[in-house]
C-alpha cells in the first residue's frame, strides 16, 4: 500500500474516532435527507396546484356562454408557471416571484401571489433546499472536520517525523486530499442521490442534471482544495480555522448579499407607476382612441376602407370596430414590449455585475449555475413573462378577429334592447381557443446556461491546485 | 481605571480582535450607507409620483372633459398610493424589496388590484439584503466568537491559567473585566455607525434607544452562548468550532426548518384563488339580468338606493356596481386569506422569543416598519382610501351630475400616515 492510501486511511481513521466529527456528519446527511424530502414535496405540491389551477381557469374560460368577443377580451384568462422538475433541487427565485398571471386586453399585468409575500419574516433566511445544504452548510462541515489536516502535523511537529520516515510532501498532501475529498464526497452524495431520486424524468434531463452534478463536484473539490491551502500555510491549527471561517463567511454569507447591492445601486429600475405614464404618454402620441379626429386613426380608417374598397366603414365586409380593436391592441403591445425589454435588459445587467462579482466568490457562481440549469434563475421567469405576453397578445387578436369576422358592425354599435343578444357570438368559439402550455427549454439550453458558472469554478479550481502545489513544496520549512 | 486601561492595551495589541473590530466598525458603515441609499432611492421615486400624475391625470381630463361622463372618469383615473419608509427604515429594510411601496388603484374591483407587485429584479432579492439587520443577526455574532472562543482557553494553553486563579478573588474579575470590554467594544463598532445613520435620517430618541438594547441584548446572548460553552474546558479550537456550528444552527438552519414548518401548518388558500373568484363574479354581470346586479348593490349601499332606474343604454353606475359586489362576493376569501398571513407572521414572531436571530431580525423590522405587518397595515390604508374614491365617484355616477375638468381636483387623494418617529411607538406591541 502506498503511502499515500496509508496517510488518506490514517486521516479518516481519525475523523472516524472524533465523536463530534461522526455527529456532525450525520447531522448534515439527515439536514440533506429533510432538505431533499422538504424541497420535494413542496416542488411536488406547487406543480400540482399550478396545474389545478391552470386546468380550472382554462375550463372557465371555455364555459363561457354565448358573449360579445369583447367581453371575453375582458374576462381574459389566468395563466400559471409550472414548475420544472428540477426546482425540487433548487427552487431558485420562484419564491420570489409571482407565478400566477391575469391576461386581458390593454393591459399587462404583474405577475403576482409569489410566496415571499405570503410568508412570514422567516423566508428570508433563506429556504431549506438541496442546493442551499451543498452551497451553504457542506462546505462548513468540511472547513471543521479539515482545518487540521495539516496544520496539525507542522504544530504537533509529526511532519518531520512523517519526512523521516521517508513520505514525501507530495504523498502527505496527497493522501490528506484524498481523506478530504472522500468526506466530501459523503457530504455531497445524498444530496445528489435525492436529486436523481426525486426528479422524474431524469432521462430527458440528464444534460441539466449532469450540469448540476459537475458543478457542485468542482465547488466541493474548490473547498477541499481551499482548506488543505490554509491548513498547509498556517502555522497554527487555529490559525486556519478562523481565516477559513473568514473566507467562507465572506464568499458564502457577505458577497453573496453585497453583490446585488451593488448592482440595484449601479442599475435603476424603473417602476411601475413610471412605467405606466410613459406607456399612456407613448400612446396618445401614437394615436388617441378617443379622439374620432386623431391622424393616425384617420389615416388607419383611410387605409382599411381603400383595402376593401369602400367609401364608409358601414359598407365593409368586416365589422371596423372588430378591426379598430386589433389596430389599437397592437399599438399597446407594441409598447408593452418595448418597455418590457428596458426592464429586461436592465434587470439583465444587475445579473451579470452580480456574476462579474462572483468571480469573487465562488458561492455566487455556483447559485447562479444551480438555478440556471434548474430553471429557476431570472432567465427562467423571463422565458415565463413572455411566453405568457405572446400568448395574451395571441389570444386578445383571435377575440378581436372574431368580433371583425362574427359581429357585424351594424349590431355592434346598435344600442337597442335587443342589441346585447344580436352582439353576442356562440359559446363553442371560446372552447376552439388554444390552452397556454409553457414551453419548456430544451436540456442543451439549460446547460448551456450552466456553462459560465463550470468555468468559473473550473478556473477557481485550477487556481487553487497550482497554490496548493506551492504551498505543498514550502511545508513545514517555516519551522 | 489603569486596570481597565491595560486590558484595553493588551486586546489592541492582538491583531485578530484588532482587524476584528475595525471590520466590523466598516460593514457597519456600509451596511447603513446601503440602506440610507436604498431608503433615499424609494423616497425620490415617491416625491416624483406628483409630476407623473399630474401628467397622467390632465390627459384623462382632457378627454373625459368632452363627455363630463364620470363613469369614463372614475374608469381611466389612477390613483396614487404610497407607502412612506419610516426614518429608521434603512437600518431594516424588510420586506421593502420585494412588496409595492407605490401602488396606484381606480375606483373599479379593488381585489383585482391589492395584489399587484412592483418591478424588482428577484435574483437580488433572493439573497436578502445587506443591511444592518443582517450585520447585527448574521455577521455580529462571529465577532462575538471570534473575539470570545479563546478567552480562558488561550490562558490556560498559554499555562497562564492556574497563575491567574491563584490571584486574591480569583481571576473571575478579571475575566468579567475583559468579557466586558470586547463586549462593549463589539457594540461600539455596531452602534456608532448606526447612530451617525440614524441621526442623519431623523430617527427618535426612543427608536435609537431600542435598537441601542437590542444590540446589547443579542451581543450578550452570543456570550453567554461563548462563555456556556468555554466551561466545557475545550482547547480553543474546539471551542471556535462549537460556536461556529452553534452560529450556522441558530441563525441558517432553524429559521429555515422552522418555515417550512410554519407554512406547512398554516395553510393559505393560494390569493390566486381570490383573484379567480372575483372576476368570475364580476364577469357574471353580464350575463345576468341588470337589475339583479343593482338590488344586491344597493342593499349593501342603501345611500344610493334612490338613484334613477337603469334605461336600455349601458350606464358606469351598474359596471361600478358591478365591480363592487364582486369585491364584496370574495370578503370571506380575503378575510381568510389575510388572518392565514397574519397566523404565519405570529408564528415567526413567538419562534423570535426561542430563537434570537429571529426575534431580533423581528424587532428590529418592526420597529422600521418593514415587516409583514407593516405591508398588510399598507394594504389597510389602500383600501380605506379606495373606498373614499368609490364613494367619491358614486356621488356623481348614481346622481348623474357631470363630471368635469375641474372634478378632477376634488378626488380625494392618499394621506400618508402621520409617522411617530421610527415607528417607536408600536414597539409596544412586540
Amino acid at each position: 500500500m502506498s503511502a499515500t492510501h496509508l496517510i488518506a486511511r490514517d486521516e479518516l481513521r481519525l475523523m472516524a474516532r472524533n465523536r463530534v466529527a461522526v455527529i456532525a456528519l450525520v447531522l448534515l446527511v439527515l439536514l440533506t435527507l429533510a432538505a431533499v424530502l422538504s424541497s420535494w414535496s413542496h416542488q411536488r405540491g406547487i406543480a400540482e396546484l399550478r396545474t389545478r389551477h391552470q386546468q380550472v381557469a382554462a375550463a372557465a374560460f371555455k364555459a363561457q356562454p354565448d358573449r360579445h368577443p369583447h367581453r371575453m377580451v375582458h374576462y381574459g384568462t389566468f395563466i400559471y408557471r409550472p414548475l420544472g422538475a428540477l426546482a425540487a433541487f433548487d427552487p431558485g427565485v420562484d419564491a420570489f416571484t409571482g407565478n400566477s398571471m391575469f391576461l386581458e386586453g390593454h393591459r399587462q399585468n404583474s405577475a403576482n401571489f409569489g410566496d415571499v409575500r405570503q410568508s412570514s419574516l422567516l423566508v428570508r433566511f433563506g429556504q431549506l433546499t438541496p442546493a442551499f445544504v451543498l452551497q451553504v452548510v457542506a462546505p462548513l462541515l468540511l472547513i471543521f472536520l479539515g482545518f487540521g489536516v495539516l496544520a496539525r502535523e507542522t504544530e504537533r511537529g509529526t511532519l518531520r517525523l512523517l519526512m523521516l520516515q521517508g513520505v514525501s510532501r507530495g504523498q502527505l498532501v496527497r493522501g490528506k486530499l484524498a481523506a478530504l475529498g472522500i468526506v466530501a464526497v459523503i457530504v455531497g452524495f445524498p444530496a445528489m442521490v435525492g436529486f436523481v431520486a426525486v426528479v422524474a424524468q431524469p432521462g430527458t434531463l440528464a444534460l441539466p442534471m449532469a450540469a448540476i452534478g459537475l458543478g457542485y463536484a468542482l465547488y466541493l473539490a474548490l473547498w477541499v482544495v481551499l482548506i488543505l491551502l490554509a491548513s498547509g500555510f498556517a502555522r497554527r491549527g487555529r490559525d486556519a480555522l478562523l481565516a477559513l471561517l473568514a473566507i467562507w463567511t465572506v464568499a458564502v454569507v457577505l458577497l453573496p448579499r453585497i453583490a446585488p447591492d451593488i448592482a440595484g445601486a449601479a442599475v435603476p429600475l424603473q417602476n411601475r407607476l413610471q412605467t405606466d405614464v410613459a406607456i399612456a404618454r407613448d400612446l396618445r402620441q401614437l394615436g388617441d382612441s378617443h379622439n374620432p379626429d386623431d391622424p393616425h386613426l384617420a389615416a388607419f380608417k383611410r387605409s382599411v376602407l381603400q383595402r376593401y374598397g369602400a367609401t364608409r366603414v358601414e359598407d365593409l365586409p368586416v365589422n371596423y370596430k372588430g378591426l379598430l380593436a386589433m389596430e389599437g391592441e397592437r399599438l399597446t403591445s407594441g409598447l408593452f414590449d418595448r418597455y418590457a425589454g428596458a426592464i429586461f435588459a436592465a434587470q439583465t445587467a444587475q445579473n451579470r455585475l452580480v456574476d462579474a462579482i462572483g468571480v469573487l466568490s465562488p458561492t455566487i457562481a455556483i447559485r447562479a449555475l444551480s438555478m440556471a440549469a434548474a430553471d429557476t434563475d431570472f432567465a427562467g421567469h423571463r422565458r415565463f413573462l413572455e411566453q405568457a405576453e405572446a400568448y395574451r397578445y395571441a389570444l386578445v387578436q383571435r377575440l378581436n378577429r372574431m368580433e371583425a369576422k362574427n359581429v357585424s358592425y351594424a349590431d355592434d354599435i346598435a344600442e337597442d334592447a335587443g342589441a346585447d343578444r344580436r352582439k353576442r357570438i356562440a359559446a363553442d368559439n371560446w372552447q376552439h381557443m388554444p390552452d397556454f402550455a409553457f414551453v419548456a427549454p430544451s436540456a442543451a439550453t439549460l446547460a448551456t446556461a450552466a456553462l459560465p458558472g463550470i468555468i468559473i469554478l473550473g478556473l477557481w479550481l485550477a487556481v487553487a491546485t497550482l497554490l496548493l502545489t506551492r504551498v505543498t513544496r514550502r511545508l513545514g520549512a517555516r519551522q | 481605571m489603569t486596570l481597565w486601561m491595560h486590558e484595553l492595551r493588551l486586546l489592541l495589541r492582538a491583531r485578530l480582535s484588532v482587524v476584528a473590530l475595525i471590520l466590523l466598525a466598516i460593514l457597519t458603515a456600509a451596511a447603513v450607507t446601503a440602506g440610507m441609499v436604498e431608503i433615499s432611492r424609494q423616497r425620490t421615486a415617491i416625491a416624483a409620483i406628483p409630476a407623473a400624475q399630474s401628467e397622467d391625470i390632465a390627459a384623462v381630463a382632457d378627454y373625459v372633459d368632452r363627455t363630463k361622463d364620470a363613469g369614463s372618469a372614475g374608469y381611466y383615473s389612477f390613483h396614487p398610493t404610497w407607502d412612506a419608509p419610516s426614518p429608521l427604515a434603512f437600518a431594516a429594510l424588510g420586506m421593502r424589496d420585494v412588496s409595492p411601496y407605490i401602488l396606484r388603484v381606480r375606483a373599479l374591483g379593488l381585489e383585482a388590484q391589492i395584489y399587484d407587485g412592483d418591478v424588482f429584479n428577484p435574483e437580488l432579492a433572493l439573497p436578502g439584503r445587506f443591511d444592518f439587520a443582517f450585520v447585527l443577526v448574521f455577521l455580529a455574532p462571529l465577532f462575538v466568537v471570534a473575539l470570545f472562543h479563546d478567552l480562558t482557553s488561550g490562558e490556560r494553553e498559554a499555562g497562564r491559567l492556574r497563575m491567574l486563579d491563584a490571584l486574591p478573588r480569583g481571576g473571575a474579575k478579571l475575566l468579567r473585566r475583559r468579557m466586558l470590554l470586547r463586549i462593549a467594544l463589539l457594540w461600539a463598532a455596531l452602534a456608532v455607525p448606526f447612530l451617525v445613520a440614524a441621526v442623519a435620517s431623523g430617527v427618535g430618541g426612543v427608536a435609537i434607544f431600542a435598537v441601542f438594547s437590542v444590540i446589547l441584548a443579542y451581543l450578550l446572548f452570543w456570550m453567554a452562548l461563548a462563555a456556556l460553552v468555554a466551561r466545557l474546558r475545550w482547547s480553543s479550537i474546539a471551542n471556535a468550532a462549537t460556536l461556529a456550528a452553534c452560529w450556522l444552527v441558530l441563525v441558517l438552519v432553524l429559521p429555515t426548518l422552522a418555515h417550512v414548518a410554519i407554512n406547512r401548518a398554516v395553510p393559505i388558500g393560494q390569493g390566486a384563488e381570490i383573484a379567480l373568484a372575483q372576476r368570475e363574479m364580476v364577469n357574471r354581470a353580464w350575463d345576468i339580468p341588470r337589475e339583479t346586479t343593482m338590488r344586491r348593490f344597493y342593499a349593501g349601499h342603501p345611500e344610493w338606493a334612490d338613484s334613477a332606474p337603469l334605461g336600455s343604454a349601458f350606464h358606469y353606475k351598474w359596471y361600478f356596481a358591478f365591480h363592487q359586489v364582486g369585491d364584496e362576493s370574495v370578503a370571506t376569501k380575503v378575510r381568510a386569506y389575510r388572518s392565514g398571513l397574519e397566523r404565519r407572521d405570529a408564528a415567526a414572531r413567538i419562534l423570535g422569543w426561542v430563537l434570537p436571530s429571529v426575534g431580533v431580525q423581528a424587532l428590529l423590522t418592526r420597529l422600521a416598519d418593514t415587516d409583514v405587518r407593516a405591508q398588510l397595515a399598507y394594504q389597510n390604508r389602500v383600501r380605506a382610501f379606495h373606498a373614499r374614491l368609490r364613494n367619491f365617484y358614486y356621488g356623481y355616477l348614481f346622481r348623474d351630475r357631470p363630471f368635469g375638468r375641474a372634478d378632477f381636483g376634488r378626488a380625494p387623494s392618499f394621506t400618508a400616515r402621520i409617522n411617530a418617529a421610527g415607528g417607536s411607538g408600536e414597539a409596544a406591541d412586540q
